[in-house]
C-alpha cells in the first residue's frame, strides 16, 4: 500500500518548480532536445541541466543521446499514479471484495449440500 | 455510525453477498479462510497474526511468486463487534504502538440483508504524499489540474 505514496514524492518534488513543469508539460506534446527544452528559459545551461536530471532521476523523463544531442522523452507510467492513487486503492478493495464474495458463496453452497 | 467520508482521500466500497451474515464473518475473521481471498493469485498470503480485539496484530506476509514470503501488512484492530463491524488502521501496530508509515484505516460492516449480507468496506488514507507536500512545498492550486493534463497527454503521445 505504501508503494504509491513513495512514488508521489518524487512526482510532487518534480512538479513544484515552474521550469520543471513547463519542460514537462513541453515534452507532453511530444520529445524534444535539451536546446529545444531550454530555449523558452533565461537561463544558463547546466543550471537547467540539474531539472532536467531531476526529472531524469525521478523517472518522470528519459534521456537519450545520439551524437550531440540529448534528446528528452516523458514517461508516461508515473503520471497515471499521480491521477490515480486512490482509483489503484479502489480497485484493490474492489478486488478483495469480488473474492470474499466468491469465498462466501462458495462456504454457502457447501454447508447447504 | 461511521465518519463522513472525504472524497479525496477515502473510499466506500458496499456490496450484497448471497451468503448468510455468518459466513461472511468468518471468511473475514477466519485466518485460514481470510488468506484464501485477501490477496489476488497467484499471489499467496499468509496470516502471521490475527488477534481480534482492540490493539490485536492483523500481520500478514505475502509471496508473490510462490518463493520467499515477505512482510505484507502490518496493522492491529481498533474494534470488534462480533458479526457486525471490524475496524482495523496500519496507523497502530500491535499493542497500540504508533506505526512508521500510517497510510489508512478501514471500517468493515456487516447487515443482514433479504438476499444474504450488505457488506461495505470504508477505507480512509492519510495521504502523506499528497497532503503533506502539497503543503511543505507551497504547491499551487492547480497541481491536480497540471498532473491531470500531463497524464492525458503523455497517454496521447504513448499510443501514437
Amino acid at each position: 500500500m505504501e508503494q504509491y505514496s513513495d512514488r508521489l514524492d518524487g512526482i510532487f518534488v518534480a512538479l513544484s518548480d515552474p521550469t520543471r513543469r513547463a519542460v514537462l508539460g513541453r515534452l507532453g506534446k511530444g520529445p524534444a532536445s535539451i536546446s529545444e527544452l531550454a530555449a523558452p528559459f533565461d537561463m544558463a545551461l547546466p543550471s537547467f541541466m540539474k531539472h532536467i536530471r531531476l526529472l531524469e532521476g525521478n523517472g518522470l523523463i528519459r534521456t537519450r543521446k545520439s551524437g550531440r544531442v540529448r534528446t528528452c522523452t516523458i514517461e508516461k507510467k508515473p503520471f497515471a499514479a499521480v491521477e490515480s492513487w486512490l482509483s489503484a486503492q479502489r480497485a484493490i478493495w474492489e478486488g478483495r471484495t469480488d473474492r470474499l464474495e466468491r469465498f462466501a458463496l462458495a462456504k454457502t453452497r457447501e454447508q447447504s449440500t | 455510525m461511521n465518519p463522513t467520508p472525504n472524497p479525496d482521500l477515502d473510499l466506500t466500497i458496499t456490496r450484497i453477498i448471497k451468503a448468510p451474515r455468518s459466513i461472511v464473518w468468518n471468511a473475514w475473521t477466519d485466518a485460514a479462510s481470510f488468506e484464501q481471498w485477501w490477496i489476488p493469485e497467484p499471489a499467496k498470503c499468509k496470516v502471521i497474526s490475527m488477534d481480534l480485539r482492540p490493539g490485536g496484530a492483523l500481520v500478514t506476509h505475502i509471496s508473490e511468486t510462490g518463493g520467499r514470503f515477505e512482510p505484507h501488512m502490518n496493522a492491529s484492530f481498533l474494534a470488534i463487534d462480533p458479526l457486525e463491524r471490524i475496524v482495523f488502521t496500519d496507523a497502530l501496530v500491535a499493542g497500540w504502538r504508533p506505526a512508521e508509515n500510517p497510510f489508512m484505516t478501514a471500517i468493515i460492516t456487516f447487515e443482514d440483508h433479504p438476499s444474504g449480507t450488505n457488506y461495505a468496506a470504508q477505507v480512509m488514507h492519510k495521504d502523506r504524499a499528497v497532503r503533506d507536500t502539497h503543503e511543505k512545498l507551497g504547491f499551487y492550486d492547480g497541481w491536480t489540474t497540471v498532473a491531470a493534463q500531463l497524464a492525458r497527454l503523455a497517454e496521447a503521445q504513448a499510443s501514437r
